[in-house]
């Protein structure tokens, strides 16, 4: 398994001081979620929170259901059973668009941009919510039509510059390595300033100096701009590293949740999980 | 180095963001403009302005609607004489039933039905992709050619079917010479293509292309797909129907249901191949060479002797068309546009090649 230690013990002691008084209120629940696609059931009763300004860390062996999961809080999939509630709203389910508008964000497991296009539109793709052009406005290029985009690009440079890919602005997408989509992909949702950012398996795949970069920028989100960030991930030293509580997940039932120091020593999760190799 | 990016820094996002974002683009956008506005005008004779530059831009401005439709958004359409038509049609009626109406905002309107036509057969795309689409696009242009040619009422009872435009009175200006309809689908052309490139750089055309390149990360960012389709739907056949119009009123003068036939529809899908998906100028590169390539091929034989029959003619030109369309497929689905821009990169380059 490999492994990236992006914080050295001392510093992450502190940290935890830090964060016990940024972590806030429930922002997201799912209570008793279900789904099922035919005979497979891919969650069973599953029930957990994310609190605001936390970096939760969903874990679990290959199929156990955590991008199921994640499809369910934004929309994509609907549960059979169970309820979301979002920010202190019950919804028996919700709709991606909704969901984007509520400031959920998210990246996908397997590369989800928009090929075709430059980095730099891919990231402004993320803004389209803010913009309020009209029609005219935009076919003329006139009042906000030009503004808008003047502004929110001046915005899409500072993320461009945050995450390191000025230099990538103009290249389609399509022709970067697989490290660099990724952080477009991250880059494309940050630009929706989303309240909540999840993020399916986002070091998959990289190595050790990306991962590291990757690991750099999630905290770095969350502790700059408070996101609060759910992710999925398989590389143990990174979720004991930067996750502040943990839920595992095993054949879509909920096997544990808790901080890494309760996961770690849970014995079903030791039996279940950490007991198998994975990566 | 013709073409030199290096040393040109960009101060400011405005710049960048540009439609033409090189000085030597910028160059060239004037000098073309120049010679097609004044340069032409100056030297070319009724033939060449008739038979070769009018129908260009009218098939540029077709092209535009339909690049928009399928080279950005993905959606395509073997629709497009169909919309075509319904502009040239509901045109002929608005001036002839509504005659206190300006020609113009005639014009104007018959573009905006066009466009209600196309949200509305723009609907199973919500649906259904690809060939589906295809046949349910297919079903509108039957629709269409079935439509002019049996319900009288829309071609006034004429008893051969075929109608002509009434003269064009443009606020006033008479345009009759070739060389005033050449200027008059000029004018068109160069709007519609300021008004699509500022579309697909901006909100709009980039919700378009998301849905073309992944439909599920486009809704998961807040793109509404139906907004996004059926906004694709309405703006291309807008601008096919605008086609229409200029097709009928100012190429043709007078026309028959068949002169929007699937014929026109195959003809449009094939500029946008050749000329390029998702490409502005493209729309223009294929229109261009779709219109001289059938007369390249009346005319070059027979300059070097050999004499061809018109029909062995239009087979050459179906067999150099759907060659070229499997070529462009398969190698470079960005047809000229993209091979004038890999040209362009290289000039840019020369003569250091790193
Ligand atoms: N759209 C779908 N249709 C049918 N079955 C599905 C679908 N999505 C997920 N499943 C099934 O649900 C189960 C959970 O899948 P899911 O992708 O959520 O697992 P995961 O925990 O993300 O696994 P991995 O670590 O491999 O990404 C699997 O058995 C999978 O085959
Ligand atoms: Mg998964």
């Amino acid at each position: 398994m490999a492994t990236a230690t992006v914080t050295p013990p001392r510093e992450a002691a502190e940290r935890s001081v830090r964060r016990a008084r940024q972590i806030g209120e429930v922002l997201l629940a799912v209570e008793n979620i279900s789904l099922r696609f035919g005979g497979v059931r891919a969650l069973s009763n599953v029930s957990f929170d994310i609190r605001r300004g936390e970096i939760r860390a969903i874990i679990g062996p290959n199929g156990a259901g955590k991008s199921s999961m994640l499809n369910v809080i934004n929309g994509f999939y609907q549960p059979q059973e169970g309820r979301i509630i979002w920010k202190g709203r019950a919804l028996s389910r919700m709709r991606p668009y909704d969901a984007a508008k509520g400031g959920i964000a998210r990246t996908f497991q397997n590369i989800a941009l928009f090929k075709g296009m430059s980095t730099l539109d891919n990231i402004m793709t993320g803004r389209i919510l803010k913009m309020r052009a009209s029609f005219f406005e935009q076919a003329l290029w006139i009042g906000r039509g030009k503004s808008e985009e003047l502004r929110e690009r001046a915005f899409v440079e500072r993320i461009l510059d945050f995450l390191e890919i000025t230099h990538i602005r103009h290249v389609p997408v399509g022709k970067l390595p697989y490290g660099l989509q990724k952080r477009v992909e991250l880059a494309r949702a940050l630009a929706m300033e989303p309240e909540l950012l999840l993020l399916d398996e986002p070091m998959a795949g990289m190595n050790l100096e990306e991962k590291e970069d990757m690991c750099r920028f999630i905290l770095d989100v969350n502790e700059e701009f408070g996101t609060t960030v759910a992710l999925i991930e398989h590389d143990m030293s990174v979720v004991m590293d930067i996750s502040d509580r943990v839920v595992v997940l095993d054949y879509g039932r909920l096997l544990a949740d808790g901080t890494p120091e309760e996961v770690r020593n849970d014995p079903a999760v030791i039996e279940a999980y950490l007991g198998v190799s994975h990566g | 180095m013709i073409y030199r990016e290096t040393g040109q820094f960009r101060t400011s996002y405005a710049e960048d963001q540009a439609i033409f974002r090189l000085r030597e683009d910028r160059i060239g956008i004037i000098v073309i403009l120049a010679i097609a506005w004044v340069g032409i005008p100056l030297v070319a004779d009724e033939y060449l302005l008739r038979a070769i530059l009018i129908p260009f831009l009218i098939l540029s401005v077709a092209a535009i609607g339909l690049n928009l439709l399928l080279g950005y958004c993905g959606q395509i359409s073997l629709g497009t004489g169909a919309f075509m038509a319904v502009g040239a049609y509901a045109a002929y009626n608005l001036a002839l039933r509504l005659p206190e109406i300006p020609l113009l905002i005639d014009f104007l309107l018959a573009g905006l039905i066009a466009a209600g036509i196309g949200i509305v057969f723009g609907l199973p795309s919500l649906r259904i992709k690809g060939l589906y689409l295809a046949v349910a696009t297919l079903a509108l242009q039957f629709f269409a050619d079935w439509a002019f040619l049996r319900v009288h009422w829309f071609t006034n009872y004429t008893p051969s079917g075929s109608v002509t435009a009434p003269p064009l009175d443009i606020f006033g200006w008479l345009v009759d010479t070739p060389l005033e309809k050449y200027w008059l689908c000029l004018a068109f052309a160069c709007a519609t293509a300021l008004f699509a490139k500022n579309l697909v750089r901006s909100r709009i055309g980039r919700s378009w292309m998301a849905i073309r390149d992944m439909d599920i990360a486009a809704e998961i960012i807040g793109i509404r797909p139906m907004h996004a389709k059926l906004s694709a739907f309405a703006v291309s056949s807008f601008i096919a129907g605008l086609a229409g119009v200029l097709w009928a009123f100012v190429h043709l003068g007078s026309w028959e249901p068949l002169a929007f036939s699937i014929d026109m529809s195959f003809r449009l899908l094939f500029m946008v191949i050749i000329g390029g998906m998702g490409s502005i100028l493209g729309s223009f590169l294929g229109a261009a060479f779709i219109t001289i390539l059938p007369i390249f091929l009346n005319q070059v034989p027979a300059m070097v002797g050999i004499q061809l029959s018109t029909a062995m003619v239009s087979h050459l030109e179906f067999m150099i068309f759907g060659t070229l369309i499997v070529l462009f497929l398969i190698w470079e689905p960005h047809g000229l546009a993209r091979l004038w821009q890999i040209g362009k990169e290289k000039m840019r380059l020369w003569p250091f090649p790193y």
